[in-house]
């Protein structure tokens, strides 16, 4: 039976072929996450909320055809928002979170030390912390490409920095996180 | 391809792999770096790490509790406001202190709160000036922030300071390739010359990063400090005031 305790896969599954309560139990877990993210992103709670509205319903429609191979359904359903609330932000013309901001949100949810986070091998806080952990030229780049989906050449402009540094913050940047996310993965397969 | 060319051909695409795992590349390179991937079984895992990393930045982004009526406005939208009440019905169990206080950290109700304020109207949520023309600050679920500063030592930048007022005035404290490792106090200094402890956190091989309420207002603060377990101040920060 479906219920709050079934995995994200079952209750999309659940989605997938009209059962409702699968789609209640799915939108009481994901909403905090999804309002979360476009919040973070848009300072705006009128914004938000419809971005988390928008999302929910296109992943209530498209769950036949989310295929797990492809990732996770977090990361699906994070993708969906992320890219809505980047598209609400342009159609209205909004100013999104200044990426330090956005940055020191989430820095303010690792209450934690950030040894626990990757003992503890929770995603969302390894990155946290690994993205705290970043020099904040490399953070705020690295912000700006994951999360806004700006471009080098528009870090460059946006920065007012040479191209070439632009791409080197991001690429060290983003390396650096993955290797705090393959130590987790790493950590978790030897025990 | 011999195999010292096809190792120059991945050194090529190093920099393309990474912005084609975040979704920025475009174009022919973009094309390029795909066909290069495609023959290339050290590049594709190469690029499915990187981009199981890129996909995990947004997940960082703090849960939030969404504004009244978010689940009756999307039930009905799905038709599904039956649905909700029944499962209300069985899953229903009283929502205890307890309960609260464990499903909702602090920072949650203080977010919470912040939003509340907009929704009332009360002035958070305004935009503020822009360093360099992009996305600018803004107060809200983080604060204003007022002021920032460099960590410095021995005349070198080994981290920085950034200080938030708001509903609950808090700072952050990061280091970055400074000699410090294992734990550290940091302090702030207020305009009365008065040392105030704010805390401790542990750095490693350098790094660290801590955010931290402030118990002071942080527009008296004027330095802050990173103090070893001996005593000894390994870095200070003059702090600025954010425009």
């Amino acid at each position: 039976m479906i219920d709050g305790g079934s995995t994200d896969e079952a209750l999309l599954a659940g989605m997938a072929v009209g059962d409702q309560a699968a789609a209640v139990a799915f939108v009481r877990r994901y909403q905090r996450r999804i309002f979360g993210l476009a919040y973070a992103m848009t300072s705006d709670a009128s914004v938000a909320e419809d971005v988390a509205q928008e999302a929910l319903l296109r992943v209530w429609r498209h769950a036949p055809v989310f295929d797990h191979r492809r990732g996770s359904v977090t990361s699906w359903v994070l993708t969906i928002t992320r890219n809505l609330t980047i598209d609400a932000l342009r159609m209205r013309r909004a100013v999104p979170t200044d990426p330090d901001d956005f940055a020191a949100s989430a820095m303010m949810s690792l209450e934690h030390n950030p040894e626990d986070a990757i003992g503890r091998g929770d995603v969302s806080d390894v990155m946290r912390s690994a993205l705290a952990r970043l020099p904040p030229a490399q953070r705020r780049a690295v912000v700006l490409a994951a999360v806004y989906g700006r471009t080098a050449l528009e870090i460059s402009e946006e920065e007012a920095i040479p191209l070439g540094t632009a791409k080197t913050r991001i690429r060290t940047g983003l390396i650096r996180l993955r290797a705090a996310v393959e130590h987790t993965r790493q950590t978790e397969e030897e025990r | 391809m011999t195999e010292g060319a096809h190792a120059s051909a991945c050194d090529e695409h190093a920099d393309n792999l990474v912005e084609l795992a975040l979704g920025i590349l475009t174009g022919r390179e973009r094309a390029s770096t795909l066909a290069h991937v495609d023959s290339c079984p050290r590049c594709a895992e190469e690029l499915e790490q990187l981009a199981h990393a890129a996909d995990a930045v947004v997940r960082v982004a703090p849960e939030i509790e969404p504004p009244m009526g978010f689940e009756v406005r999307l039930f009905s939208r799905m038709g599904l406001a039956e649905a909700s009440a029944s499962y209300e019905a069985r899953h229903a169990r009283p929502l205890t202190a307890a309960r609260w206080s464990k499903r909702v950290p602090r920072w949650v109700l203080a977010g919470a709160a912040a939003v509340i304020a907009l929704a009332l109207g009360l002035g958070i949520g305004w935009s503020m000036g822009s360093r360099h023309g992009g996305p600018r600050p803004t107060q809200g679920l983080v604060g204003t922030e007022i002021a920032t500063g460099d960590l410095t030592a021995n005349g070198s930048t080994v981290g920085s300071v950034n200080t938030y007022g708001g509903y609950k005035p808090w700072m952050v404290v990061t280091l970055a390739d400074s000699s410090t490792d294992g734990k550290v106090t940091c302090e702030v200094v207020t305009d009365d010359g008065v040392t105030h402890e704010v805390g401790s956190f542990t750095a490693t091989d350098g790094y660290g990063a801590w955010v931290a309420p402030l118990r002071v207002s942080p527009q008296d603060v004027r330095r802050a400090e990173v103090v070893s377990s001996s005593g000894k101040v390994i870095a200070t920060a003059a702090l600025r005031s954010v425009p």
